[in-house]
Formats: structure tokens, sequence, C-alpha cells
């Protein structure tokens, strides 16, 4: 009897909330279209691409009905049913690729009668669709729905006449390409500009949070003269865009032989990183106990062995979620590797930007490419997501 | 607890000197592999179509040292870095000269480099940046660039005050028309050969049910670019090339009478859903390469699309069985005299051994025909037309070279956003507005670009 209760009553529940969640999936649909749209596409051969739209991806080709409709009764539905005017045979349909050359043939008259008889003519779609459709009957390539061609030719870098894995099979490559595992690290391929993108990345994101840590601690518990002016400094600079810094930046690492050096672009991105990594970690450390320190100092701790034995364990969250806004910030980052790094290094960003011709041609590989750079801040978004979440709060209760 | 402080501070203070003190030895040391992993220079030495045996021996190194580093810069990606890789080619094997590349269609970055005081040897870049780097870039005829290979008309545009400043290394003719040869048959249509025919040729088309005019502009921020094309190219039909030159000096406004003729010959068609697909709508909402594939694609929605040479590549990417000559083909707008179109230009910041065993090979006979061979656009280099492989350049190279001058683009050669002016003022004018204060828009920004 209870029992039937609760099920009732969770039942009840779960309709009374039917509305949110509808709302909440329907919202996260929107969200998702432009994505899914991006991945169908990156997935599809660029000809599709070109032709129609990423939800026409599992559509029929039109050409079947077609041919039926104007063909099939004479020439039979594999269209051999003519033994002078064989469909399937390839000789016969290479005279007529076209719309244009099918219907030329159509207009002319078999033996003084109209070709087609009593029907009419097909209107110039319906017999691009039919030459397509013949062309399948004929043994014709068909090509393929989806193809992982984009992401292979982005991988590698590919710019030749068509793509990777055909112009390799023809021995038809483009200069420089081995057509083996090799051609991975093509420095114009995001093969590459991967492991650039991780070699900027995880320095850029370490060194700020080190800093940061040691900063945020002495200011929240380090008693020194003017410690309030220092840190309110330090967060004021944040202000400063980075943008107004690249000229003269540059300038300075002209001289100092930085420019277009890893080197260059840790330190600018420690440097920028700096003062918002500085004010999140204090505030985190600051709402810590002082109980806790006091007692630890009472039992004789210096504030080395209270910092990494204290707080650097209880600052995990903090320091997960500044892990993650770094990381994503400094891998998505084009403006700063375009300047300092440019085509010595190129990481992914740059690699995506200058995928496509000055034209825009190749934009079927932007897709693939964007993908590929995705990667990894996905699995980095949601292999620490719990933290992401605590750590916006972590600055938020107390200021 | 002071004591400890200053112990942490002491700390942080050895440890960043250790990071300082490493910094110079290991940035020699990352930097150290880098050369080899130039895109250029990775690249094993190809047999590319360029006659690399009898150019090796023309090819004059100017003392570079194997290993001597040239940087350049230019806005060429995709399959255009390609192209220029096959190019260098031969004079990186000969000379063995390391070329460190960068490719950014960002203008601003170029700035950057340059206000840094950290230029690169070399930048392949637009005519008006030669104006704009006048004082710091090395004239040619101090770098060795072989004048003889080139028709005075392009010497003229790359001289400023008196100094040839820039080598035109590629042309891109942009007053041509493509068109199914195909679907010209079927109708029994004829290249026209003037204006007034290709006025006739249109009317004829409308009357037969088809579309002739495929105009689709969109292309993002640069919305507009193919109708400033194809504005141009009417004013060398109607006007000539020293009216067009007359623009770009300033001499004549751009609300002169002669530009709203051509605006008005133009708006008649790209405004007319008979005459271009979709109307003034689809004129301003197609992409420019999907205008191209209208023309091409099976049933085609139009009979004709103005496009320059890069057109032909595209059709051959989207339509792998069609043939050129019998599918696709382009004529030169009939009637136009002189050629329209976009050119990119050498420039040198540094004048080194490499710099100059660059410019001596991009201006000589093996360079003309390196860049024909490699089939990247039209070289203004006359040595090249012997080389071309491929038809179509061919014919865009004889044109070129048949020419009797070469103008510039409006918008690529009048500074301080006249480009986008022109661009705006088409939009505007089809999207209905009114044509007069459109053109006196574009008429100040010229004005103040050029000082008048």
């Amino acid at each position: 009897m209870s029992q039937s209760k609760i099920t009732r009553s969770s039942i009840n529940r779960f309709f009374n909330r039917m509305p949110l969640h509808l709302a909440v999936i329907g919202l996260m649909l929107i969200w998702l279209i432009p994505t899914i749209g991006l991945l169908v596409t990156s997935l599809r051969p660029v000809q599709s691409i070109n032709t129609n739209g990423w939800w026409m991806v599992m559509a029929a080709p039109p050409g079947m009905e077609s041919y039926n409709q104007y063909c099939g009764e004479c020439h039979g539905p594999d269209g051999s049913k003519i033994e002078t005017a064989d469909l399937s045979d390839p000789a016969v349909i290479e005279q007529y690729p076209r719309s244009i050359q099918l219907l030329g043939m159509l207009r002319q008259e078999i033996d003084g009668q109209p070709h087609m008889g009593d029907l009419e003519l097909p209107s110039a779609q319906e017999a691009a669709d039919i030459a397509a459709q013949l062309k399948k009957m004929a043994g014709g390539e068909v090509t393929p729905r989806l193809t992982l061609n984009n992401y292979i030719d982005a991988l590698v870098g590919y710019r030749g006449t068509n793509n990777y894995v055909d112009d390799c099979e023809a021995g038809a490559q483009a200069a420089g390409m081995n057509c083996n595992i090799s051609d991975l690290l093509n420095p114009r391929g995001m093969g590459r500009a991967f492991i650039n993108s991780l070699i900027v990345t995880i320095p850029a994101t370490i060194l700020p949070i080190l800093f940061a840590a040691f900063a945020g601690y002495a200011f929240a518990w380090l008693d020194f003269k003017g410690r309030y002016w220092l840190f309110a400094i330090l967060v004021g600079l944040q202000v400063i865009p980075l943008q107004m810094t690249l000229v003269p930046i540059s300038r300075l690492y002209a001289q100092l032989g930085l420019n277009g050096t890893f080197w260059g672009v840790w330190l600018f991105h420690t440097g920028f990183g700096m003062p918002y990594s500085i004010y999140l970690m204090r505030n985190f450390l600051g709402t810590l106990p002082r109980d806790l320190f006091e007692s630890a100092y009472l039992d004789g701790a210096s504030h080395w062995t209270a910092f990494y034995k204290l707080a650097i364990p209880l600052a995990m969250p903090a320091i997960a979620a500044l892990a993650i806004f770094q990381f994503l910030w400094v891998w998505n980052d084009l403006l700063v590797a375009l300047v300092f790094l440019g085509g010595k290094h190129p990481v992914m960003t740059y690699q995506i930007s200058n995928m496509v011709s000055s034209l825009g041609a190749g934009w079927h590989l932007l897709t693939a490419a964007a993908f590929l750079s995705m990667l990894l801040p996905m699995i980095v978004f949601f292999a620490f997501q719990r933290y992401f979440v605590r750590g916006m709060l972590a600055g938020a209760v107390k200021g | 607890m002071k004591k400890q402080a200053l112990y942490l501070v002491s700390i942080l203070i050895i440890f960043s000197m250790i990071l300082s003190a490493c910094s110079p030895a290991t940035v020699e040391a990352t930097q150290a592999p880098e050369a080899t992993q130039a895109p250029a220079a990775t690249q094993a030495p190809e047999p590319t179509a360029a006659p690399e045996t009898s150019a090796a021996g023309t090819i004059d190194c100017k003392g570079a040292q194997s290993g001597d580093v040239v940087t350049m810069f230019y806005q060429w990606s995709g399959n255009e870095e390609e192209r220029l890789n096959q190019i260098l080619q031969p004079l990186v094997d000969a000379c063995g000269i390391v070329v460190q590349p960068e490719s950014s269609r960002d203008q601003a970055l170029l700035d950057t480099r340059v206000q840094a005081g950290t230029p690169p040897d070399i930048a392949f870049f637009n005519v008006t940046q030669l104006e704009q780097y006048q004082d710091l870039l090395v004239p040619m005829t101090d770098l060795g660039a072989n004048e003889a290979n080139y028709p005075a008309y392009w010497r003229e545009i790359g001289t400023i005050n008196g100094s040839w400043l820039g080598l035109p290394v590629k042309a891109d003719p942009k007053t041509l028309i493509w068109y199914s040869p195909v679907a010209f048959e079927a109708f029994g249509y004829e290249v026209p050969t003037t204006w007034d025919e290709l006025e006739a040729l249109a009317d004829k088309m409308v009357a037969d049910g088809n579309v002739p005019w495929s105009l689709g502009m969109e292309s993002g921020d640069a919305t507009g670019w193919t109708g400033s094309d194809f504005i141009q190219d009417i004013l060398l039909v109607t006007q000539g090339p020293d009216y067009v030159m007359g623009l770009i000096s300033g001499e004549i406004p751009y609300n002169d009478p002669g530009v709203k003729q051509a605006y008005e010959i133009y708006g008649r068609w790209a405004s007319d859903a008979a005459y271009t697909v979709g109307g003034a709508q689809g004129t301003l909402e197609t992409g420019f390469l999907d205008a191209i594939y209208l023309v091409f694609q099976d049933p085609f929605a139009a009979m004709m699309v103005k496009q320059s040479g890069f057109a032909g590549g595209e059709i051959a990417k989207q339509y792998p069985e069609l043939a050129y000559g019998t599918d696709y083909d382009f004529f030169g707008v009939p009637g136009a005299q002189g050629l329209q179109g976009g050119s990119d230009w050498m420039m040198a910041f540094n004048n080194t051994p490499a710099v100059q065993a660059l410019v001596a090979y991009l201006s000589s006979e093996a360079g003309g025909q390196s860049w024909a061979a490699a089939g990247f656009d039209v070289t203004p280099n006359s040595a090249g037309i012997s080389a071309y492989t491929d038809e179509a350049l061919l014919k865009k190279a004889e044109m070129l070279a048949n020419a009797t001058g070469f103008t510039p683009d409006l918008g690529d050669t009048i500074p301080g956003g006249f480009g986008s002016a022109e661009w705006a003022a088409i939009i505007s004018y089809l999207s209905g507005g009114d044509l007069d204060a459109a053109l006196t828009n574009v008429a100040n920004v010229q004005a103040e670009a050029l000082n008048k």
C-alpha cells in the first residue's frame, strides 16, 4: 500500500516537472544545433558540403524516383531492358554526363517518334537527378555520404589537388608528403600544431598558477607592510588590455631575442594570467579558517610548511578551476600566438586560420580542424567540470 | 616570521634568476632545429614541374651562404602556400638558404612587426603597402632585380617617389567571364567580342528563359568585392584605363558621372531577377564561391559568372568530372581596354645576400618559369610565358602579355578604407538606396585618403 503511494507521488512529481525538463532539453538542443551541424559538415565530402546543407546528409537522392517516372517503364528498373540502348553500359552513359546532354538526346526523335512518346520531357532538375542516377546504375563511382578525409587532410595539413588518401593512392601527393606516419609531423598540419599547442599551454598554465599560489598565500597570511596596496595594484592591473602591449613587448622581445620562442609566449601568458590568478587564489586562501594556520604556527610550522602542507591541499579546488580557465584561454588564444610565435612554431589556432586560402577555398577543412582543436579542451573540461563549478564560487562569497 | 618571509622571497628570486639564466641557452637550443623544420625547408627536394636542371645553372646566389635565413611574410595560405614552396624550391636547393615563412591575412600583424622594429626580410603584400612602408623599403634596383623582364607599366605601378620599391610577383587578371561552352553550344550562343554583343547576348538569354548572370557577392565583411570588380571592368569598357588611373590618383572624383553610369549598367543586371540569380537579394546574399558553382552545377542556374582566375581552380575542385575547354572556359570582358586585376608585390625590408638572391631569382628567367610552371596565377615576369602547363593560365598569361596596361584594383590601391566604402556603396545601391549619396560618400573617402 505504502509502496504504491510512493510510486504514485514520484510519477506525479515526474509529470509535474515535465515542462521544466522539456524546456531544458529543448534549450540544450538549440544550443547544440550549430555544433552538431559543424560535426556533420566536417564528416561530409567537400563536394556535398558545397551542394547542400548538413541536414540533407541522410536525404535519399531524388534520382531513383525521377528515373522510374520517366525511364523505368521502357528501360526497365535496372536500365537493361532495351538491348540497343542498355543504360547499365558505362559506354552509353558516358555520353550523357549532365542534364544538358541528356535533355538534348531526349529531344531527338527515334524512328520519327518522340523519344519520350506521350510523356513530357523531365525538367532540368529532374534530368540532372536522372543523369546522376544513370551514372550510379552504370557502376560509376558514388561519392560516400560521410568521410574522414577532412580530418585526415587537416591532421597532415594537406594542400594538394584532391585529398590526401586519394592522392597518395594515386602516387600524386603534394610536395613534402611521404604518405606514411611521418606526415603527421608536417609543419602545416594539425598534428604538429597539436604538439606545439601543448608545449605552449602546459607551462603557460602551470607557471601563473604556481606564482599565484605563492602570492595568494603571501597576501592572505603573511603580515607585511603595504600588502593591501600591493594587492589592490596587482588586481587593478587586470584592466590593462593585452592588445595595447603587443607592440612594446614585441620590441622588448626583439632586443632580448625572445620573439618567436616558446619562452616569449610563456612569459607573456604568465604575466597576463597573473592578476586574475592572484586575485582568485588570495580570496580563496583568505577564506580558510585563521585558527587552522595559527595552530599550525604554534606547533612550529614555518610559512613554507603551512603553505605546502595546509594551503595547497586545501586550495586544490581553486587551483583546478584556475587551471581550467587558464588552459582554455591559452589553448584558444590566437592573437598572442600569432604575434609572438607566428609561423615559427604554429599552434592549432594559427593553423586553423591558415587552412583556407586567401579566397576562402578549402573551408571544408576548417570544420574538421575546429573539431580537432576542440578535442583536448573538451576532455579537460569534462574531466575537471566538478572543480569548475566549485571554483567559480570560490571567490564569490568573501571578497 | 619576517625572517621566514624573507626566506621565501629569496627562494623566489633565486628561482626566477635560474629561469632567466637558463633562458638564453635554452632558446638557442629550441631554435636550432627550427631552421630545418620551417615548412619550405623540410620539403625533400621534389621533382617539381619547374625546369630545375636548366634553372640550377642560372641561379645566382649573390654570395648567400648555405644556412642563411630569409624571413617572409605573406597573406597566402592553404594551397597557395604549397605553390610558393614549389617555386622557391630550386633556389633553396641551389643556394641552401632557409626560408622562414609566416602567413597571415591580417595586415595589422605586419604593421606590428614593422613597428616593433622586427620586420620580415621580405613581405609579399598589396601595392598599397609599398607606399605605406616607403621609407623602410630597400629599392629593387639596389637588390639587383632584373628589370628587363618587366614591362614598363608594371615598374611604374611599383615606383614610389622615383624609386622602384616593389617587384610584382603575381597577377590575377579579373577581367574575365566564365561560362560553360557546352551550355552555350546547346542554346547556340556565341562568345561576344564587343560590349554591345554581350548586352545583346544577355537579352537573348533572358528571351530563351535562361538567367544570364550569377552575380552573388556575399563574402563576410568583404561583401561587395565581386561587384566592385565588375564595375571597374565596366569602367574599363566605357571610359578606359586612363580614367581608372585618374580615379586612383584622385584627379577624378568617385562621384563623377562616368562612375555613376557604370553603376547603372551594373545595377540593371544585378538587381533584376531575370538577369541574375535571385535579383538584388540574390546578388547580395549569395556567396561568391556559390555564385561560381551556380553556373557549373547540374542543372545550371545561370549562364555566366564574372570572376577572376581562381574560379577555374574552384570549378575543378568542386566538379572534378568537368573538363576545362569543353565544360568550363572563360573569355575576357568584351570591349575592355586593358586588364584589371589584383597583384601581389614583393618588398624587401633588409638588404642581405640571401634577400638579393631571392630578388634576383624571382626576377630572373628561371624564377619566372618556375612561377609559371607551379601555376600560381600569372607571373608578370615576361620570361614565364613559355612555361605554363595549365591551359587556362596560359590563356590568361597571353591576355596579360597582350594587354596594353594593367590597372590595379581600386580598392586594393587607394588606402584608408576606400575598398570598404566602395562595397558599402554597392550594397546600399542594390538595396535600393540613393546612388548619388552613396557615391558622394565614397568620393569623400577617396578625397580623404588621397589628401585632395
